[in-house]
């Protein structure tokens, strides 16, 4: 396998006297799809806050393309190559869902500070956002006001913009949540195909994606990595079956 | 699109024409009312746009007259550059200004920000008139108005022009603003900045520039009224200032471009033909944008959009009662309204007081009010704004049903075809 993108060593958060991320030690490495799993409150949006900026790590490294972001801002770590999406619905709701993507997609055309030219001139900037508009299966909404989509589709035009900085790591925090059957096998199908090449890292309750979608899985529980592996190793582990899938480990 | 542009013509001509059309007086109030909209626009981009509520652009207003001032007085009053581009000494006034205190004040959202320039404002109000060689101390500062180009700008029609080109320029540049990547970007740091920053945006480096363009703009407003005044003086940053601008972006409406250029024209307009007539200005404009902001959010722009659907879904001859009745009603509320509070204003002032206090006989004098003396204990001079209110209310209450009828109707309607096609097929 090729060497790893981003590195967690000895990482921990402690929110006042407790303990949130307690020692986690974790690679990811370049072009492959991992996945992160575990109950709910084992920390697996906390992880993905301290490596996105959200949050400062209490102590530990996070090494991003060798160099360590712990405690930067979200926008350096952006610059970096790094975007994601947020579990709960964060777009810009009273903005069409055209301008929603334009406004992700402009940044990486070097367009944050400009005032001297027109964005509707801009034909990159439109073809790289109908395009990202057709990926997500939006195009007919594009004049819609976001806010006004339904959650599934909100939940669509969220991995379009994570998408539209062309990044090198995307993490997607429950991008499935509140889809469809059919919706979750398209944006499964989806996540696969724009992640050649890229690394991911996604955290997401529908079994099923996960297994089929990752390289490698992760189990995080009570802040804790107890197992890491291909899919396979993973479902047959008897920590995981009885931590997180809550089997008896005697059978 | 077309009837847009001729609406936009028509009013460029209009705006050209009325030196001839108006009287000098209605010229002046001409320029306070397009310095008036300008300020307003500027300050739209900050809290209509960004979302950012500033409580304190007179400040930047301010800074941008006082620039002017002084490069009015430059090089013993030659000027620093001809007369018509003093301005431009307002813009710089202003964006200095604003980058420095928005750097501050951007540090923050929210109410804190709104606090933040509260506090610069009235720091540089407090400031001023201790700083005599800055800002002329309680007395200010006055200039004069250098000849350049042929024009003497002796004139009040000169100054009307000049101040014309200056506003539509800067409205024309605020407009185009908006369709630049910056300009999108200001609606997303009203929308979630947050999410901004994970799209790898600085959104304070995007805040300091917003609050500068605003400022800068600001500044120019406050350039053209010393280019119109030749004078300035530390009021200039007074609270009340930087009250007006919100009261009448607000009242314009915030949520659309020319709103609060209506706003303002429009405020200023009453302030202007009011003023003389009553001592209350004040506080008619408290209670329209009170009223303004629990029935009509949108503000005077709101309105209008609301017109124009009205009258796309049905047409004009459903809509005439409509517009009769509402217009009845709001002039029988405001006649009513104004009856009220002027006759309270003259009962409770301290003249009337010690006069009703001397005469023992009638403790009630009568008061000299729209030409008539009217009694104050008498039931029947009451009777006059109760009546009124009341018709207005009934009126009001009519051009409301009147809607909800006009909605039945067409569902009505939608029902029949529907009906009728089913018959056919």
């Amino acid at each position: 396998m090729s060497e790893s993108i981003l590195s967690l060593r000895g990482l921990r958060k402690s929110f006042g006297d407790i303990e949130i991320i307690r020692g986690v030690d974790f690679e990811l490495l370049d072009h492959e799809r991992h996945a992160i799993i575990g109950p709910n409150g084992a920390g697996k949006s906390t992880l993905f806050h301290l490596i996105s900026g959200s949050l400062t790590p209490t102590s530990g490294e996070i090494i991003l393309d060798q160099q360590q972001i712990g405690g930067w801002e979200p926008e350096k770590i952006n610059h970096l190559g790094l975007s994601r999406s947020f579990q709960i619905t964060n777009i810009f709701p009273k903005l069409t869902t055209f301008e929603n993507v334009r406004l992700a997609v402009m940044r990486s055309h070097g367009l944050q500070y400009a005032f001297w030219k027109f964005i509707e001139r801009d034909v990159r900037v439109r073809e790289e956002t109908e395009r990202l508009l057709e990926m997500v299966r939006l195009e007919s909404r594009s004049s819609t006001l976001a806010g006004e989509m339904s959650y599934s589709e909100q939940r669509s035009l969220e991995i379009a913009m994570t998408l539209a900085s062309d990044p090198k790591v995307i993490l997607l925090d429950e991008p499935m949540a509140g889809m469809s059957h059919d919706e979750t096998d398209y944006t499964a199908s989806l996540i696969r195909d724009v992640t050649q090449g890229r690394a991911l890292m996604i955290v997401e309750h529908d079994m099923d994606v996960v297994f089929s979608l990752s390289d490698r899985i992760s189990v995080l529980v009570y802040g804790e990595i107890i197992a890491t592996g291909t899919p396979e190793e993973i479902r047959n582990n008897a920590k995981v079956k009885e931590a997180y899938l809550g089997e008896e480990a005697t059978a | 699109m077309k009837t847009q542009s001729v609406l936009f013509i028509t009013a460029i001509a209009l705006l050209l024409a009325i030196p001839f059309l108006l009287s000098q007086g209605l010229v002046d109030a001409a320029i306070q009312m397009l310095i008036a909209a300008l300020f307003a626009s500027a300050y739209n981009l900050l809290c209509g746009q960004a979302g950012m509520l500033s409580f304190g652009h007179a400040a930047y207003f301010g800074m941008g007259a006082f620039a002017t001032v002084h490069a009015m007085n430059a090089l013993d009053g030659t000027g620093l550059l001809p007369t018509p581009f003093m301005p431009l000494a307002g813009a710089v006034g202003g964006l200095l200004f604003g980058i420095v205190a928005g750097y501050f004040s951007t540090k923050r959202s929210g109410t804190y920000f709104a606090m933040i320039t509260l506090a610069i404002a009235e720091l540089v109000h407090a400031l001023a008139p201790q700083l005599k060689d800055m800002f002329g101390g309680e007395s200010g500062i006055s200039a004069m108005r250098m000849p350049a180009w042929g024009f003497t700008f002796g004139s009040t029609n000169e100054v009307y022009y000049l101040t014309l080109v200056w506003v539509l320029l800067s409205i024309a540049l605020l407009f185009l603003f908006t369709r630049t990547p910056l300009g999108r970007l200001t609606l997303g740091l009203r929308e979630n900045a947050h999410r901004l920053r994970f799209l790898g945006y600085n959104t304070h480096r995007l805040s300091i520039m917003v609050f500068a363009i605003s400022a800068m703009f600001s500044g120019i407003a406050g350039g053209l009224q010393v280019v119109s005044n030749e004078a300035a003086n530390y009021v200039l940053f007074d609270a009340h200032l930087s009250a007006a601008v919100v009261l009448n972006t607000y009242i314009g409406g915030v949520g659309s471009f020319l709103g609060p250029v209506l706003g303002a024209s429009v405020m200023t307009f009453f302030g202007y033909a009011v003023s003389d007539l009553t001592q209350s200005w004040l506080l008619y404009q408290g209670t329209l944008f009170v009223l303004v902001m629990m029935f009509m959010p949108t503000g005077l722009a709101g309105i209008i959009a609301s017109l124009g659907g009205l009258h796309k879904r049905f047409g004009v001859a459903s809509l005439a009662p409509l517009v009769v009745l509402s217009v009845i009603s709001a002039l029988l509320l405001s006649a009513g309204g104004t009856f009220v509070i002027e006759m309270l204003q003259r009962m409770l002032s301290q003249n009337y007081q010690s006069l009703a206090s001397l005469q023992t006989a009638t403790r009630w004098p009568d008061i000299l009010l729209f030409g008539q003396s009217w009694p104050p204990a008498s039931i029947s001079t009451w009777l006059v704004p109760i009546s009124l209110l009341a018709v207005g209310a009934v009126m009001g209450y009519l051009a409301k049903q009147w809607v909800q009828i006009l909605i039945q109707r067409e569902a009505l309607k939608s029902e029949s075809n529907q009906s009728e096609k089913e018959v056919v097929e």
